[in-house]
């Protein structure tokens, strides 16, 4: 088996799955592809499956957050000890996984943050940008760390990284973003952030687009405060 | 308050009352919810002589207006209910969550299992 696995949560995303795992496997081909499909209506599922990904279906939507939970839990069962976590929609470039590993090597840290701000040209609405310049100021504030793109959902977590997160109780079923990076931190995880690059593109059907973004920031910010008051365990 | 609205309401109460415990009987409602439930009906038929209580009260609070005193207290109660059912639904999401995510690598597990074997 291989030590290293892909999750990618996906929902109603037959448009793009398929290059997607074409993309990874071209990259990288001695990692493991686990398509989370979240209670996809169109033909995701079939296709990952097609394209040589093992595919893991909850029976209805449960959250994005939820399916990236699912992953993990898959990966600790399966014994990997790597997962890199990357969105469906293709707006993250598997050519980036490489610089991941090579960061997590060099700085020594748990989990390791793709940053979209240094690595290439992308483009995010109004209130998106926003709030990841709150987020990132907050997470300064916490960390000591300044995290560009806090937001980001293309990282590399290690095996104590992602086992703490598969049995974290509290794990957000809809914004695992910079809630995340905080609750790891408290829990005395190194988390730093490395340059790569993402490609605007390219679909609408984003888990942030619509109003979205409003109750994002919004939801966010409660999940900040939450994480900052609750005790360690 | 005229006698006939105070019977009115005591009926009302005592009706929904065992509208309630038909629902627990039938099994189309949980005792351990229906609990809240039987106390609003209790309360419901109780309130026929609620302005024997409410209008000192009110006095005492030197509010004006006895009714609006007794519509407070009935919105504080609903708000408080409202706040009861979503701590059980979002107890509710939360294993339903852990249930889905159960099955599905299951699921998996048994799948990859069945083309082992094949």
């Amino acid at each position: 088996m291989k030590r290293h696995l892909v999750i990618i949560p996906a929902l109603n995303e037959e448009r793009f799955i398929g290059s997607v795992i074409s993309a990874i496997s071209k990259v990288n081909g001695s990692i493991d592809i686990l398509v989370v499909n979240d209670g996809s209506k169109d033909k995701t599922a079939d296709i990952a499956g097609e394209m040589g990904a093992m595919v893991i279906s909850h029976t209805y939507n449960l959250g994005y957050g939820a399916a990236l939970q699912t992953g993990f839990r898959f990966a600790v069962i399966r014994g990997y000890e790597y997962v890199v976590t990357m969105d469906a929609d293709g707006q993250h470039d598997p050519a980036s996984i490489p610089e991941l590993f090579k960061h997590l090597s060099t700085t020594g840290a748990d989990v390791i943050i793709g940053s979209r701000f240094s690595g290439g040209i992308y483009r995010m609405g109004f209130i998106r940008r926003i709030g990841a310049w709150i987020f990132a100021g907050v997470a300064r504030a916490y960390t000591g760390y300044r995290f560009t793109d806090p937001t980001s959902g293309f990282q590399l977590l290690n095996l104590t990284a992602f086992s703490c997160l598969a049995n974290e109780e509290s794990y957000p079923l809809d914004y695992p973003d910079v809630n995340i990076i905080l609750l790891l931190h408290k829990k005395r995880f190194k988390v730093v952030e490395a340059p790569v690059h993402m490609l605007s593109n390219v679909k609408s059907n984003t888990m942030h687009s619509g109003m979205k973004p409003f109750v994002y920031v919004i939801r966010m910010l409660l999940a900040i405060t939450m994480i900052l008051l609750r005790k360690e365990d | 308050m005229p006698f006939s609205a105070r019977l009115f309401i005591l009926f009302v109460g005592i009706v929904f009352f065992l509208v309630v415990l038909e629902l627990v009987r039938k099994k189309r409602f949980r005792e351990e919810l229906s609990i809240m439930w039987l106390f609003f009906a209790l309360s419901i038929a109780a309130s026929s002589f609620i302005d024997l209580i409410i209008d000192p009260l009110a006095r005492i609070l030197n509010i004006s207006y006895p009714p609006a005193f007794a519509f407070m207290i009935i919105s504080i109660v609903l708000i408080i209910s409202l706040l009861y059912f979503s701590l059980v639904i979002s107890d509710l999401k939360s294993r339903v969550k852990e249930l889905t995510q159960k099955i599905a690598l299951l699921e998996f597990e048994s799948r990859s299992q069945r083309k082992n074997k094949e």
